[in-house]
């Protein structure tokens, strides 16, 4: 990958990369190598993209497959979790960040299934209705009630309703 | 007042330093050493194959009276054992290097010359194996005599102006040689083949992160 490509097309949604990524690892071990993963998978698929969307949507679909590719291998392999979530004891010793908030906020999203935390993440990072579907292949109409109803379940996680 | 998730999410970001993105090398390392693993473990399960198939084939071939067929073939596939063995010794001993483009670039080689030594051998390997079968059959005892000098009598009864060399019909004997030259000729392609159905996938793997290296490092 030339350091060029990387400056210009995937450094700029790095923060997007990076979060949706910690979203689906509990380990600083995994969470390098699913980014890696990611910026490869980007750069290897740049020929297939026919601008018929916009980079940036280009760019949060490549990273959401692989980072689903890489959990369903990692769940076929060696299962270290029985469902879709990560608990807490499992994510204690992980990365954590400084901000207290963000580290439950990170836990309460780990508890949602795949595509939930990917349509969470891509609402907080303000992406519009049309573009979350566009990225996770789904009708747009859908896509305001689906974030309600996430805002409210992770609501209660964070209130310590559901674990 | 709580604060809604929105915006736990931009402050916590904004105070937080977890947005640094990790450097994009080690996963080169990591897959060319996890994919030669691999390759190594095939190559080591392959010799023991072939290892415990020759002991089974020696004691078969014992048993259905073809016991020349079973010793050529224990002696043919003993010598590709040996020579195999000590070429997988050279790639343990191959260093991982400096970097995961380096310890690639050592693999190449030495599967290069893996594949070179093993298609000369091939063009001795399978017209052996004919011969060794051929041999088999012709001596296996057939009712007190051997079962290819049977056959040549059941010829001679049909055909018995045919030429013999040996006591054998020279007919037979150039259709024998045709196929030793056909097998000796096409015994490298044989073997390529073998190889592509066996590792072709691990090969093809190797060859795409070459490529991805490579135009890393221009």
């Amino acid at each position: 990958m030339s350091s060029d490509f990387y400056k210009t097309s995937i450094l700029p949604f790095a923060g997007i990369i990076i979060k949706l990524c910690r979203a689906y690892t509990n380990s600083q071990e995994d969470f390098e190598d699913y980014y890696q993963e990611v910026c490869l998978q980007i750069w290897r698929s740049k020929e297939n993209f026919r601008e018929e969307s916009q980079w940036s949507t280009w760019v949060y679909r490549i990273s959401l497959n692989v980072c689903l590719t890489l959990l369903k291998k990692k769940k076929n392999n060696v299962q270290h979790f029985a469902s879709d979530s990560i608990t807490a004891e499992e994510t204690e010793d992980n990365f954590a960040f400084s901000d207290e908030s963000l580290n439950l906020l990170y836990d309460a999203i780990r508890k949602l299934s795949e595509i939930d935390r990917a349509i969470i993440m891509l609402y907080l990072e303000e992406k519009s209705q049309k573009e979350i579907a566009e990225i996770i292949g789904t009708n747009p109409n859908n896509i305001g009630v689906r974030v309600k109803r996430i805002k409210m379940r992770l609501k209660k996680i964070l209130d310590g309703k559901i674990y | 007042m709580e604060k809604s998730i929105e915006n736990i999410w931009k402050e916590g970001f904004l105070k937080s330093d977890a947005l640094v993105a990790p450097k994009i090398n080690n996963l080169y390392s990591q897959k060319s050493i996890h994919i030669i693993d691999k390759f190594k473990r095939m190559f080591r399960i392959n010799l023991i194959a072939i290892v415990v198939f020759s002991f089974a084939f020696l004691v078969v071939s014992y048993f259905i009276g073809i016991p020349i067929t079973g010793i050529i073939f224990f002696v043919m596939l003993w010598v590709l054992v040996y020579f195999n063995k000590k070429l997988l010794n050279d790639l343990e001993q191959i260093d991982l290097g400096d970097s995961s483009y380096q310890y690639l670039k050592a693999f190449n080689q030495w599967k290069n010359k893996q594949i070179s030594i093993n298609k000369k051998f091939s063009r001795f390997l399978y017209p052996m194996i004919f011969i060794s079968m051929l041999l088999g059959f012709w001596f296996k005892d057939a009712e007190g005599m051997p079962l290819g000098e049977r056959l040549v009598d059941k010829i001679l009864i049909g055909f018995p102006d045919i030429y013999l060399v040996n006591g054998i019909p020279l007919i037979g004997v150039v259709i024998v040689l045709l196929i030793l030259v056909l097998l000796a000729y096409f015994g490298g392609r044989i073997y390529k083949w073998d190889l592509n159905i066996v590792y072709g996938r691990i090969f093809r793997k190797l060859d795409e992160l070459m490529t991805d290296i490579e135009s890393l490092r221009r």
